[in-house]
């Protein structure tokens, strides 16, 4: 779980493209894995996001940030595929439980969307630096820092979530909790209890990077206060063009 | 001039006072110490002159603390900032950008600091903290001391009027301390600036600062021009801060009726005081 990426320093095209056009093609994908049911067009997103990746010089990390996003749509699929109730039984469990067939597709949907909607975002946190979302936002379409601040810190909870998970299973690891070894189930149930703390420590370093911003003139900040340019390029239109397209295939599917 | 008034605080939900009638002024330029042992209330302190309290962080608050012409509890972070810069004790929840270049840019570019400016006091910042070569690279690949460095860079280029520094050099080699404490002096000399910093390093302190201020239990129990301070080694004892080598030893040569001159309060002034001793020993 420790592998949702943060940026890392590197020189591609992808890397290089405008923060803000990484934003819309991020949200494209996200969007479109919510609007449709095809799970082949889900499978295509985060085939072609491992392809970028690979693309640009990421493929292992790519690789492992897809298991952690595996891992954790395995335990939304366990904890949905119990819970759901329609449909006809087609394996009994102990202590009253059943899995039913609307149940097993239905949560085959929900993982794999959730996998499929969240690669994009790991992708654009891994070749995007922090400064550049706000930056675009403020410079290039206006926005106020403040919201441009509370959006990119949203963005960023999924990666801060994961750091924190990592840290407090490290620190139990240290106290003798078995999170390395057993069933996937049981790796899975042990999982449940670190999420709690995780959100609320993720929440707290939230919180006071944002003290740290406004300590150092965050409320100051305005377009004009923007120092680097972020230009549109030759690739930039590729991805709309890109965007043009995935967005067609969505709609049709 | 910094003027804590009677300043006490106590976080929310905490039983007992983390400061309690604070009373201390602080002239422009000074270099100020603020040492004692932990839990004593340094950090809450810092926080009380920056601002974080009360606008950040939820608490009883009294007394006042004005820096110039404003006070900070009424005044807005904003105002505040434009004239205290923190590196805080948790240098690494400092940061937030992806790139040193980037998180030295980050305050530059809010306090509007003019364009051309800002190349120069940017590699001026990170040549001072002896980390120009980091310029470049990602914070998550920095150990723990770098980032401390960046976050003090990063202060220090926005040459604020008043710097406030929480224990910053607490995982830094003994050199790379030194160096922080001789840019302090640099910029208190040079620039005017005052410099408020709170270390568990007394032999730091005690070499680069004017005065020290002792804290213990939330109170300042001792405060002066460091020499006076350190004069007060039975209080000092009792505070729980333990004196550089060389005082101690004059205490010792003392004692013993070996040394009568005043306490020395640097290595230089140990060996004056080392060189005087044999002297009068070998007459
Ligand atoms: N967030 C907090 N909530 C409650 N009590 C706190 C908090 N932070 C510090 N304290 C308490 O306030 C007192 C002073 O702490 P602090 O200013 O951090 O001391 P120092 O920096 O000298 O180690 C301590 O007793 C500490 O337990
Ligand atoms: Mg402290």
């Amino acid at each position: 779980m420790k592998d949702f990426p943060d940026y890392a320093a590197g020189d591609s095209a992808l890397h290089s493209l405008n923060p803000l056009t990484k934003l819309i093609l991020t949200f494209v994908l996200c969007v479109a894995c919510f609007l449709t049911k095809d799970h082949i067009f889900m499978a295509s997103v985060i085939l072609c996001d491992v392809c970028l990746a690979a693309a640009a010089g990421m493929f292992r990390r790519s690789l492992r940030v897809l298991a952690s996003l595996l891992a954790l749509a395995f335990i939304l699929f366990f904890v949905q595929v119990l819970s759901v109730r329609q449909g006809s039984v087609v394996l009994s469990l102990p202590a009253g439980f059943y899995l039913t067939d609307c149940g097993v597709s239905s949560s085959l949907t929900s993982a794999l969307r959730m996998t499929a909607a969240l690669t994009p975002l790991a992708l654009m946190l891994s070749v995007t630096k922090m400064s550049g979302l706000p930056n675009v936002l403020v410079k290039l379409l206006r926005v106020p820092y403040r919201y441009a601040f509370v959006l990119t810190a949203a963005i960023r909870f999924m990666p801060i979530f994961f750091e924190e998970t990592a840290r407090i299973m490290e620190a139990q690891t240290a106290r003798g909790v078995e999170h390395d070894t057993g069933s996937f189930l049981k790796k899975a149930r042990l999982m449940l209890p670190v999420c709690a703390p995780a959100f609320a420590s993720s929440v707290r370093r939230i919180k006071a990077g944002a003290v740290s911003a406004r300590l150092r003139g965050a409320g100051l900040r305005t377009r004009e206060c923007v120092y680097k340019n972020y230009p549109f390029g030759a690739p930039d239109a590729a991805a709309f063009f890109f965007c043009a397209l995935v967005t067609a295939a969505a709609i049709i599917v | 001039m910094i003027r804590i008034d009677g300043l006490g605080f106590c976080y929310q939900g905490a039983s007992k006072q983390a400061l309690s009638d604070i009373t201390l002024d602080i002239r422009d330029g000074d270099f100020i110490g603020v040492t004692g042992p932990s839990g004593a209330g340094k950090t809450t302190l810092a926080f009380a002159l920056s601002g974080v309290i009360p606008h950040h962080l939820k608490g009883e608050f009294s007394g006042s603390v004005r820096i110039g012409d404003i006070d900070t509890a009424k005044a807005s972070p904003e105002e505040i900032a434009r004239r205290v810069g923190i590196v805080c004790q948790d240098a690494e929840g400092q940061l937030l950008a992806s790139t040193a270049e980037d998180e030295m840019l980050f305050g530059l570019e809010n306090f509007g600091t003019p364009r051309e400016e800002i190349e120069d006091r940017i590699s001026y910042a990170l040549d001072s903290a002896g980390i120009t070569d980091l310029r470049h690279r990602t914070i998550s690949s920095l150990s723990g001391g770098q980032k401390r460095k960046l976050a003090f860079a990063s202060i220090t280029a926005l040459r604020p009027e008043v710097i406030v520094l929480d224990e910053p050099t607490a995982d830094l080699d003994p050199q790379s301390s030194r160096r922080v404490f001789e840019t302090l002096r640099a910029l208190s000399v040079s620039r005017g600036a005052t410099v408020i910093i709170a270390e568990q390093k007394v032999m730091l302190l005690c070499e680069f600062a004017d005065r020290l201020a002792v804290m213990d239990g939330g109170r300042i129990a001792l405060e002066g021009p460091v020499r006076e301070v350190l004069r007060q080694g039975d209080r000092l004892e009792e505070a729980g801060v333990g004196m550089p080598g060389v005082s101690v030893l004059s205490r010792r040569l003392k004692e013993a009726g070996l040394y009568s001159g005043d306490i020395p309060v640097s290595l230089a002034e140990g060996e004056r005081m080392m060189r005087k001793a044999a002297a009068d020993a070998a007459f």
